[in-house]
C-alpha cells in the first residue's frame, strides 16, 4: 500500500487525567434525572414563565418583502392606540443599540431591526411595546410603511450574476457572492490523474431548521440608577458570545448587563446566541422605562429566527482504485446563507473536519462559494455542516459501489480506517481521536440481520413489493475548538482568530457536608446537570442527592463558559469537574492529613470522607474538614494553603487542539474526539404515491465512555427522529419570489410518532478517549448526522428497479414521483 | 399570535343566534369548536368584529336515526361521531374517512358542522358529504333551506352559506347494504391536510357497477363530484383500466392546484392511484356484501 | 349586545377563579397570565404542536385555539394538578423512570393528553399509545421513550386499581 499523505499536524500528549475503567460507580449509570421533578410538575421556569412587574410586551412588524427599500415609515397613529407605550423604528432603535452578530469576514453589518432596506421576508422593521402583546399586535395595522420593492434572488447560484438593486450587501461588492475560496488539502490533482473510476454528481441539501418547541425570548430590565440591564433569556452560549456582543451593542461595559439563564426549552443549536432577541428586549427596555418581554411567536420565529441550516449544491467527484480503494474527494459547494452571514463560514469549518468519513481517503479539494440571498439567515442547526458532508461522502460511497458492483457495506469495509490506525489524521489537519469502526459495523450488521434483509427484500421483490436497505457508517465529531470559525477566511485577514473555548464550574463543599456545584451554561434539555451530578459524585465520592446544581448567571459565572455547542458540553464540563476537584482533594487532604496526623501520599477520598488508604478505621468526613475549614480557623497552621473555605473554580481548556497552518494547507485540530455511528434501515416505498414506511432501523453508536445509557439513548432516539425529519418532511421552503411557503406548522412538517419506525434498536460500542476525562466523547448530535443518508440509500435501493438516484433532502413524496416520472419519461 | 379584538356573545337559543345574524351577518363570524377558525384568527387572516359562540345550544347536540337518514346537529363533534356504531352503520364512508381527520385532541372540540362550513379545500368531510349525497340543512331567522352537498361546496373556503345564516344539521341518507365504500388519502404525515382524497361508493349488480359516486379533495379549491366520472363508471364492468379511465376524466375537469409540498403532476399521480385503489376496494366490498 | 371583556368563573384543579378579562384572551394566556399557572406552554399558537394542550370537564384541548371566555363554568386541568414531588402521579414518575421527557416543554401537553388517552383505555397496546400522542409534537425524543412511559404509568395504575378493587 503506498504512503498516505498525512499533513504536517503535531499531535499533542493527552493530558487526561482520570481514565476510563470499568470500576466506575456513577459514570455509566442509567440514573434518572436530578431535572426531571421540577419539570414534571409544571414548576420550571422557561424564559415566558417569568414576569417582572410593571412588565411591557414587545412584537415586531416583519417585512412582507423579501428585498425592499423602506422608503418612509409612519408610526404616528400606532403610537396613538391606547395601551401602546412606545413604536420604534430601525433608524429609531440604532440611535441606542448598534449592530448585531457578525462573525464572517468580510464582516456583514446586520441590525436587530433593519434600515432602510429589508433583505428577507419576515425581517424586522419595527417594535411596538405595549402593555400587553395583543395590543402590541393591533398597532401593527397602524403603522404606514411604504416600500420600493427590489430585484429577489432565491437561488444561490444566480447570485454570481447579480448586480445593482438586486445586490443584497452593496458596500462588499456589485455581486451576491461574498466569497469563493478553493482549498487543497494533499495532491488532489494527483490522485485523482492515477484513479481507476472517478464518479461524479449534483447533491442538493435543502435548508430545514430546529425549531424547538420552545422559541426565543427574552425579558429584560434597565435600572436607571445602577444604569445596568438585566435580562432573562434563553440563549445557550451566554458567557462566551452573549454577554459580551450584548453589551457592545447596547453601547455600555460589559458590567453593565447580567444575563440570567432559565430553562430553555431545547435549542439544537438555534439558541446558540438569541442575539436579535435579547437586544430587542433590552434596548425597547431602555427606550420605554419599563421592562420588557419579547418572545418570538412561531410566525417570528420561522420568518426571523436566524436559525436555518445549511442550504447547499454540491458537485463533488469521488476517485476510487478499481478494487474500491478510495483516492481523493473533490467538490464545489455553493452554499445559499441566505440574507447575512452572522457565523461566517463556520458551517463549512465543520464539515472538513470529518469530510472524508471513517474511509482512508487521501486527499480532499474543495472549493467553496458563499451566496447571500433574500432569505432568513443560517444559524447553527444539529450537524453544524457536516451532517451534509457526511451526506455527500456516504451518497457519493453508494454511487462509486453500483459503478464498481460492489455491495454497500463491502465497499465501505474495504476503506475503513483500521483500529490500530488512531489518532488518525485526516487530510484537512483534524484529528480521529479513537474508534474502532469494524466493531461498530459488524454489531450493526448482526443487530440488523443485514444478510435476513436482503433475502426479505428479494422475496419481496419477486411479490411487486418495494423493500430497500440503507447502511451507512458516518463520524460525529464532538468537542470542537473555535478555529473552525476562522480558518478558512483569507489567512491574510482572518479576523478574530481566537483559540480558546474552555468549559468551567466552581465546586463547593459546605460545612454540612453538601456540594455545590455552579454550572455556567444552561440547561437545554440535555442533562447537564444530572451529567455533571455523575461525573461530580465520581470524582469526589460523593452521593447524588447530596449535590445541587446551580445555573450562574453572568454577573456570578465564569467567562471561561463556552455552553453547549458541537457536542462538548458532556466532555468539557466533565473536565472542568475534575479540575475542580482536583484542586479542592488536595485541599481535603492537606486539612485531613493534619486532622488525622498523617501524611498527604497515605490518604484517598472515600465515600464523601477523607481516609488512610488501606485502614477503614482512620478517616474524617467531608462535613468535618468543611467545618474546621471555615470555622475553625487558629486550630490548622498558617500558611496560605490552609486559608478558609473548601472551594474550587475548575477550568478545562480544549485538552487536543491545535493551530491551522500558516499557509492553511492544513485547518489544525480542532474537532478531534470523534464518535462515529453505522445506522442500517430497512423501508418500503409505495412507488405509486412516493409514500415511505419504515420496516426496521438499527443504530449503533460510539460516543467513547457514556455517562448515562438512559440519557444517550434519549439523544440517539431524538437525532435520528430529527434526521428523518431532515431525510423526508422538513424544508424551509422559499418561492422564486422569496416568499416563505412554509411559515408555519402546518406546512413546515416534523416528525411526529406516527411518522417514526416502530422501534429503532440502538446498540453501543464504546471507543474511549485516550484524551478527554474517563475517556467520554460527546453523543448530542448523533441520528441527524446519519439518518438522511441511510434513509436516502434504502429510497434508492428499493426503486432500484426503475433505475432511479436521488440526490436531494429532503426526499418527499412529490420528489421521489418526480424523479420516478422523468425517469419513465426518459427512459436513458 | 394573538387575535385581534372582538364582541362575544353566547347565545342560549337558536333563534337568538339566527336573529343576531340577521342584525350583523357580515361582521360576524360564529364559532362552534374554534379548530379551523381560531388559528386563522390567531394569525389575523379573519378579524370579526363580532364572534357568537353556539356551544350554548344544546338542542343541536345530536346524532341520530330518523327514518332512513342519519341526522347530525351542529354541536355534534367529530370525537362523538368518529366513535358512534349509529355512524357506522348509517354511513361507514363517514367512520371511515374519521381514519384521517387531524388528531384525537383536535376531534374533541371540532365539529362536523363547523368543519362543513369552513369547506377548507383539502378536508375529509366534503368529500365524504359528495360521496353520500347528504342534504345540509341551513337556517336564517326566517327561513330554512335544504341545499344538496354538490350545490353547497362553491369554492375556495366558500359555501352556500350567506353570512345571515348558519348550517345547523346535516342529514345523510342510509347507506344501501349492497354497495361497497372505500375512502384513500395521501398525507405528509398522519393528521396533516391530504394532498389528495378520493372517496368512492359503488353499487355492483352482477358482475356490473350499476352505480358510482366519486368524490375528490384535496387536489384543487375544494371538493368535487363529477357527474361525467360517475357516468363513466356505470354499468361497466369494473376494471384497473376502467377505474384509470375515470381517473383521467377527473384529471381533465379539475382545476388541479400546487403548493409547497405537492406538485400538479405529483396530484395527477395521486388522482389516478388513489381512484384506482378506492374503487378497487368499494367494489370487492360491495361485491361480498352481495 | 356583547362585549369585549367577559366575565368569568372556572375551576382549575379544583380551585375556583373568577375573573374579569379581554374577550378575545387565549385560555392559554389566561392560564398562564392571569392565574400564574404557567405549566401549560405555548409553542405555536395554531393548534399543531399539543404543548398547550389542557383537560376541559375531562376532555383534552388546545388551550391555544379556546378563547377563555367559552370555558366560563367549566372544570380545567392543567398539569400542575397532576401531581408533587412527594406526591407523583405514576405519569410523573413513569416518565421520570423511563426519560420520557428532556427540555420538557413539550412534556405537560403530553401529560395531560396521556391522562386523558389513559381514562378511557386503561390497557392500550403500544400502537394505541402511538395514536394517542400522534398529535403531540416533541423535538427532543423521538417518542419512543415517551411511549414506554405511557405503557409504565398505564400499568401502574393497572396495579393501583387492583390494590384498591
Amino acid at each position: 500500500m503506498s504512503e498516505r499523505y498525512v499533513p504536517d499536524v503535531t499531535v499533542p500528549a493527552s493530558v487526561q487525567k482520570e481514565p476510563p475503567r470499568s470500576s466506575l460507580r456513577w459514570i455509566g449509570k442509567s440514573m434518572k434525572r436530578v431535572e426531571d421533578l421540577t419539570i414534571l410538575t409544571g414548576k420550571g421556569i422557561y424564559v415566558d414563565d417569568i414576569a417582572l412587574p410593571n412588565m411591557a410586551h414587545a412584537a415586531v412588524l416583519r417585512s412582507p418583502y423579501a428585498h425592499a427599500r423602506i422608503k418612509s415609515i409612519d408610526t404616528t397613529r400606532a403610537k396613538a392606540l391606547p395601551g401602546v407605550i412606545a413604536v420604534v423604528t430601525g433608524a429609531e432603535f440604532a440611535e441606542t443599540v448598534g449592530p448585531t452578530l457578525a462573525l464572517s469576514c468580510p464582516p456583514i453589518e446586520q441590525r436587530v431591526i433593519a434600515i432602510g432596506k429589508v433583505r428577507h421576508v419576515g425581517e424586522a422593521i419595527a417594535a411596538v411595546v405595549a402593555e400587553s402583546r395583543y395590543i402590541a399586535e393591533d398597532a401593527f395595522d397602524l403603522i404606514d410603511v411604504e416600500f420600493q420593492e427590489l430585484p429577489v434572488v432565491a437561488d444561490p447560484e444566480q447570485a454570481a450574476s447579480a448586480r445593482g438593486d438586486a445586490v443584497l450587501h452593496p458596500s462588499l461588492g456589485d455581486t451576491n457572492v461574498i466569497s469563493d475560496r478553493t482549498y487543497a488539502f494533499g495532491p488532489v490533482d494527483e490522485d485523482f490523474s492515477r484513479a481507476d473510476v472517478i464518479v461524479k454528481r449534483r447533491l442538493r441539501w435543502h435548508r430545514s431548521s430546529a425549531q424547538p418547541i420552545e422559541t426565543a425570548g427574552a425579558v429584560a430590565d434597565y435600572n436607571v440608577g445602577s444604569e445596568r440591564f438585566t435580562i432573562y433569556c434563553n440563549t445557550s452560549m451566554y458567557n462566551q458570545i452573549s454577554r459580551s456582543t450584548c453589551a457592545g451593542s447596547l453601547g455600555v461595559a460589559v458590567t453593565q448587563v447580567n444575563m440570567i439563564p432559565s430553562l430553555v426549552g431545547g435549542s439544537f443549536g438555534s439558541k446558540w446566541s438569541t442575539h436579535k432577541v435579547f437586544l430587542l428586549a433590552a434596548g425597547l427596555a431602555r427606550i420605554s422605562g419599563r421592562p420588557v418581554k419579547f418572545m418570538e411567536d412561531r410566525l417570528d420565529q420561522m420568518s426571523n429566527g436566524d436559525n436555518h441550516g445549511a442550504d447547499r449544491v454540491y458537485e463533488a467527484e469521488l476517485a476510487l482504485k478499481r478494487d474500491g480503494t478510495m483516492l481523493s474527494l473533490r467538490f464545489t459547494v455553493t452554499e445559499d446563507w441566505g440574507a447575512y452571514m452572522q457565523y461566517g463560514i463556520t458551517t463549512h469549518g465543520n464539515s472538513l473536519a470529518q469530510v472524508v468519513g471513517p474511509y482512508r481517503i487521501n486527499s480532499v479539494g474543495a472549493r467553496i462559494i458563499s451566496a447571500v440571498t433574500n432569505k432568513n439567515q443560517q444559524g447553527a442547526l444539529r450537524g453544524m455542516g457536516s451532517e451534509v458532508s457526511n451526506f455527500v461522502i456516504e451518497r457519493m460511497t453508494d454511487v462509486a459501489a453500483r459503478e464498481l458492483d460492489l455491495d454497500p457495506v463491502e465497499i465501505r469495509r474495504r476503506n475503513l480506517i483500521r483500529a490500530d490506525e488512531f489518532p488518525y489524521v485526516i487530510p484537512t489537519g483534524n484529528v480521529y481521536d479513537s474508534g474502532n469502526y469494524q466493531a461498530v459495523l459488524q454489531m450493526a450488521l448482526d443487530m440488523f440481520d443485514y444478510e435476513g434483509w436482503r433475502a426479505k427484500q428479494k422475496a419481496a421483490r419477486a411479490e411487486g413489493r418495494h423493500i430497500g436497505i440503507g447502511l451507512v457508517s458516518c463520524q460525529e465529531r464532538s468537542v470542537f475548538s473555535p478555529t473552525e470559525m476562522w480558518s478558512l477566511n483569507d489567512p491574510t485577514q482572518p479576523g478574530f482568530h481566537m483559540t480558546s473555548l474552555p468549559e468551567t464550574v466552581r465546586l463547593r463543599i459546605d460545612p454540612s457536608g453538601k456540594v455545590f456545584l455552579q454550572l455556567n451554561a444552561p440547561f437545554w434539555g440535555n442533562s447537564p446537570a444530572t451529567v455533571a451530578t455523575q461525573v461530580l459524585a465520581e470524582s469526589l465520592t460523593v452521593e447524588p442527592s447530596d449535590i445541587l446544581v446551580t445555573f450562574a448567571d453572568s454577573d456570578n459565572g465564569s467567562q471561561t463558559s463556552a455552553g453547549p455547542a458541537g457536542s462538548r458540553y458532556t466532555t468539557m464540563v466533565s473536565g472542568a469537574i475534575v479540575n475542580a476537584v482536583a484542586i479542592v482533594r488536595e485541599k481535603l487532604f492537606l486539612f485531613a492529613a493534619h486532622a488525622l496526623g498523617c501524611a498527604v501520599e497515605e490518604l484517598e477520598l472515600r465515600d464523601a470522607k477523607v481516609g488512610v488508604k488501606g485502614n477503614p478505621d482512620i478517616e474524617i468526613s467531608f462535613a468535618q474538614i468543611s467545618t474546621a475549614a471555615h470555622y475553625f480557623r487558629l486550630d490548622f497552621p498558617p500558611g496560605p494553603e490552609y486559608m478558609s473555605g473548601l472551594e474550587a473554580v475548575g477550568v478545562y481548556d480544549h485538552p487536543l487542539s491545535a493551530k491551522p497552518a500558516d499557509d492553511r494547507s492544513h485547518l489544525g485540530i480542532y474537532y478531534p474526539i470523534m464518535g462515529h455511528m453505522v445506522h442500517a434501515v430497512a423501508i418500503e416505498v409505495d412507488p405509486n404515491t412516493g409514500k415511505v414506511s419504515f420496516l426496521d432501523y438499527v443504530a449503533v453508536h460510539d460516543s467513547g465512555t457514556v455517562v448515562n445509557p438512559l440519557t444517550m439513548d434519549g439523544q440517539i432516539y431524538g437525532g435520528t427522529a430529527h434526521g428523518i425529519g431532515t431525510a423526508l418532511l422538513e424544508r424551509f421552503h422559499y418561492d422564486e419570489n422569496g416568499q416563505l411557503l412554509t411559515a408555519s406548522f402546518a406546512d413546515y412538517h416534523m416528525p411526529m410518532a406516527q411518522d417514526m419506525p416502530r422501534e429503532i434498536r440502538i446498540g453501543h460500542v464504546e471507543t474511549p478517549s485516550p484524551y478527554t476525562e474517563y475517556g467520554m466523547k460527546g453523543g448530542g448530535e448523533s441520528g441527524r448526522m446519519a439518518a438522511p443518508p441511510a434513509i436516502v440509500q434504502a429510497i434508492e435501493d428499493a426503486l432500484q428497479p426503475f433505475g432511479v438516484e436521488f440526490f436531494e433532502v429532503p426526499l418527499t413524496p412529490n420528489r421521489v414521483r418526480k424523479v420516478l416520472r422523468d425517469a419513465q419519461n426518459n427512459p436513458d | 399570535m394573538k387575535p385581534a379584538a372582538f364582541e362575544y356573545l353566547k347565545p342560549t337559543t337558536l333563534e337568538n343566534v339566527l336573529s343576531l345574524l340577521a342584525q350583523h351577518g357580515s361582521s360576524a363570524k360564529l364559532i362552534a369548536g374554534g379548530q379551523s377558525l381560531v388559528p386563522m384568527m390567531n394569525f389575523r387572516l379573519a378579524t370579526p368584529e363580532i364572534l357568537i359562540d353556539i356551544n350554548g345550544l344544546s338542542s343541536l347536540d345530536f346524532v341520530r336515526r330518523e327514518g332512513d337518514s342519519l341526522r347530525i346537529g351542529a354541536r355534534a363533534t367529530h370525537a362523538v361521531l368518529a366513535d358512534s356504531t349509529l355512524v357506522r352503520q348509517l354511513c361507514p364512508l363517514m367512520s371511515e374517512a374519521y381514519k384521517y381527520v387531524a388528531h384525537a385532541t383536535v376531534r374533541n372540540r371540532g365539529t362536523l358542522c363547523g368543519n362543513l362550513a369552513h369547506a377548507d379545500p383539502a378536508s375529509e368531510m366534503p368529500a365524504v358529504m359528495l360521496a353520500v349525497n347528504a342534504t345540509l340543512v341551513i337556517r336564517n331567522a326566517t327561513a330554512e333551506r335544504l341545499i344538496p352537498a354538490k350545490e353547497f361546496f362553491q369554492g375556495l373556503y366558500a359555501t352556500a352559506i350567506t353570512p345571515v345564516e348558519m348550517l345547523v344539521e346535516v342529514r345523510i341518507p342510509a347507506t344501501p347494504r349492497l354497495t361497497g365504500y372505500a375512502f384513500e388519502e395521501v398525507s405528509s404525515r398522519q393528521g396533516d391536510f391530504a394532498m389528495g382524497l378520493v372517496a368512492a361508493i359503488v353499487e355492483v349488480r352482477g358482475d356490473l357497477i350499476n352505480s358510482a359516486a366519486v368524490s375528490f379533495a384535496g387536489f384543487s379549491d375544494r371538493a368535487y363530484r363529477l357527474e361525467a366520472v360517475d357516468d363513466l363508471l356505470k354499468g361497466k364492468k369494473p376494471s384497473d383500466s376502467l377505474f384509470l379511465d375515470a381517473a383521467e376524466a377527473a384529471i381533465a375537469l379539475i382545476d388541479i392546484s400546487q403548493d409547497a409540498h405537492a406538485d400538479r403532476e405529483y396530484r395527477c399521480d395521486l388522482i389516478r392511484t388513489l381512484t384506482r385503489r378506492t374503487l378497487a376496494k368499494a367494489v370487492t366490498r360491495a361485491t361480498s356484501n352481495a | 349586545m356583547g362585549s369585549t371583556s367577559v366575565d368569568i368563573t372556572v375551576t382549575v384543579n379544583g380551585k375556583v377563579y373568577r375573573k374579569h378579562i379581554p374577550a378575545r384572551t387565549l385560555l392559554s394566556d389566561f392560564l398562564r397570565q392571569e392565574l400564574y399557572l404557567t405549566g401549560t406552554h405555548v409553542g405555536c399558537e395554531h393548534g399543531v404542536c399539543g404543548a398547550c394542550t389542557v383537560l376541559l370537564d375531562g376532555k383534552s384541548a388546545r388551550s391555544c385555539l379556546t378563547f377563555a371566555a367559552q370555558v366560563d363554568g367549566i372544570e380545567i386541568e392543567t398539569i400542575e394538578g397532576l401531581g408533587t414531588a412527594k406526591n407523583m402521579h405514576p405519569l410523573q414518575k413513569a416518565f421520570w423512570e423511563k426519560h420520557g421527557m428532556q427540555c420538557g416543554f413539550c412534556t405537560p401537553g403530553i401529560l395531560m393528553t396521556a391522562k386523558e388517552f389513559l381514562a378511557k383505555n386503561p390497557s392500550p397496546t403500544e400502537e394505541e399509545v402511538r395514536e394517542a400522542i400522534s398529535g403531540n409534537l416533541c423535538r427532543c425524543t423521538g417518542y419512543q421513550a415517551i411511549i414506554d412511559a405511557v405503557l409504565e404509568a398505564a400499568q401502574k395504575m393497572r396495579n393501583l386499581q387492583e390494590v384498591q378493587v
